[in-house]
């Protein structure tokens, strides 16, 4: 690494925590007292967070944004790694067309599927559970584009050896496609993670019941429970919004560079 | 006959769900923008271009359209230019550097709903940081999200700063994908910086820049989580936009069939947008350095 001009490094950092400052400064909010709040003390409490938990039922809300980002996660990335296999190592008829098929969804924007796919859910009894929530959020074709770009990269002379050795399609694609693979599905498992934890309208439109909110349902409506600049509790919301950005903030420390990276792969590919 | 049916039985599950949820939900829009319904009555009786008509009479159709256009042209070019010229500056690989993209980058992966509750407060009349450091210069306070011609700069403000990060970090991979030969040449002639900034950096990265004009052009007429948080549309519809006018008129209003002449109509606009710049890429971007 080259050294820094130190003038340069601390006007830097300022600018970045600046940048920030919004977010910090709601994360400060959120262990302060409504009182020392708003006469301009400091105070610490963990009373908001025990409010929020409590009172405000959060801890339901974070169990199943846990369960519904990790069940589209774990089932999508399964599903689009399958077609990721079948599209960089077979050719058959009609695969370029299924394939563009799939690549087409990059481009169809979302909304068109809002109306049709509530009416399809409720037809199916699926409105308020679990699975109205997941299945229309598990095909990923940004993911299953990635992986095939990525598996076509994996040399074929490996498979080979492995079919040589009496290894069944499925038994490849286990033993040596995903193994070696797991960069780039780990990449594509943060990413479909953090787009689902964050999903706003789906659940906003297939959930009803409070006690199926996520949690993005769950601080929208604690924020607007009064609407009116003077009755909101300012520290109350800012700790219900610190839970929901905690988990994908944590993550993202850990693995900034990684998802970084794997941004910049699918752009560039 | 197994070995033949390998492939197909690989992509079926995601092909299943593809035609569930994305193909088979089109043309049931199409379908029921045709059609007079309310989501209860057990008749959907068709009823021609009537939505449409309705739809293109309306002036909440065209206020919406004229709103989201605006957010459109000014927060698209706006990210574009931030984020190129940012990203120029955070090429090296240094510690300060790789700390800047991280808090740049930190907003586009947070929940869009935390910021929009966080810049409610920001923003907000009696309480907010806005207010407090305006105040701090002894000048008036301004009530951003009450005031109409306010609102809608504050919604471009905030998603800029929510979105700048990602076209920071695909401009870096853009950037880092120039030859430095060409940067080498440059300098032994002697061009000045802004002069290579512009005859070099810009056009060479200009695939970079036909991207992100892709995506975030989409992304800008299918904006709805930032206005639900923070303004609702309001006020008096000076920030209401198309998805969450379709959000209103499929769900709150309960009018299946014009909410569903909205979505097409949108759908059509952004489809052949997409397309018309695919062909303008395949024409114009294969010049690699």
């Amino acid at each position: 690494m080259k050294p820094e001009n130190p003038f340069l490094a601390v006007l830097a950092l300022a600018a970045g925590l600046l940048f920030l400052s919004p977010v910090l400064y709601s994360i400060w909010m959120s262990f302060q007292t409504a009182d020392a709040y708003y006469t301009g003390n400091i105070e610490f409490t963990f009373h908001n967070y025990e409010m929020a938990i409590g009172q405000y039922n959060f801890a339901r809300y974070l169990v199943n944004s846990v369960i519904v980002s990790g069940l589209v996660t774990l089932i999508g990335l399964a599903v689009a790694t399958c077609a990721a296999f079948a599209f960089a190592r077979y050719t058959f008829p009609g695969s370029n067309l299924l394939f563009g098929a799939v690549v087409a969804t990059l481009m169809i924007p979302s909304h068109i599927t809002l109306i049709p796919n509530y009416l399809t859910l409720a037809k199916a009894g699926l409105l308020d559970t679990y699975a109205g929530l997941v299945l229309p959020a598990v095909s990923n074709g940004f993911a299953a584009f990635f992986l095939r770009q990525y598996i076509r990269g994996i040399p074929r002379a490996l498979d080979e050896a492995a079919y040589m050795d009496g290894a069944s399609p499925l038994k490849v694609l286990w033993r040596v496609i995903i193994p070696l693979s797991k960069p780039a599905i780990l990449s594509m498992g943060l990413y479909i993670f953090i787009s689902e934890w964050n999903n706003y309208i789906w659940p906003l439109v297939a959930i009803g019941r409070e006690d199926l909110y996520t949690l993005q349902i769950g601080l929208a409506r604690l924020y607007r429970v009064n609407p009116g600049e003077d009755i909101i509790d300012w520290p109350l919301v800012m700790a219900a919004s610190t839970i929901t950005i905690l988990p994908v903030l944590v993550g993202f420390i850990l693995v900034e560079r990684h998802l970084i990276r794997g941004m910049m792969m699918g752009a560039v590919k | 006959m197994l070995r033949r049916m390998t492939p197909y039985l690989f992509v079926l599950p995601l092909l299943g769900f593809i035609a569930v949820f994305t193909y088979i939900p089109i043309v049931q829009s199409m379908n029921l923008s045709l059609r007079e319904w309310d989501f209860l009555s057990p008749t959907k009786p068709y009823v021609g271009f009537d939505n449409y008509r309705l739809l293109l009479d309306s002036r909440e159709f065209w206020n919406a359209l004229r709103v989201t256009a605006i957010f459109a042209i000014i927060s698209v070019p706006l990210r574009l230019l931030l984020a190129l010229f940012i990203a120029n500056q955070l090429l090296r690989e240094t510690l300060v550097s790789r700390l800047m993209r991280g808090a740049l980058f930190l907003p586009s992966v947070t929940s869009t709903v935390a910021i929009g509750v966080v810049f409610s407060w920001v923003f907000s009349t009696d309480y907010g940081m806005m207010n407090a450091l305006l105040s701090s210069f002894g000048l008036p306070k301004v009530a951003w999200l009450q005031e109409p011609h306010v609102a809608l700069w504050v919604l471009i403000f905030v998603n800029t700063w929510k979105q700048l990060g990602y076209d920071i970090i695909i401009y870096i991979a853009g950037l880092q994908a120039i030859a430095p030969e060409l940067y080498d040449a440059a300098a032994v002639d002697g061009g000045r910086k802004a002069h290579v900034f512009r005859r070099i950096t810009v056009p060479l990265v200009m695939p970079t820049t036909y991207f992100l004009l892709m995506i975030s052009v989409i992304e800008a007429f299918q904006v709805f989580t930032i206005v639900d948080v923070m303004t609702k549309g309001g006020p008096a519809g000076a920030t209401d936009m198309l998805v969450n006018m379709l959000y209103r008129v499929g769900f709150n209003l309960f009018d299946i069939g014009v909410g569903s002449a909205l979505a097409v109509l949108l759908f059509a606009f952004l489809i052949t947008l997409a397309v018309v710049k695919s062909r303008v890429i395949g024409r114009k971007v294969h010049y690699e350095a």
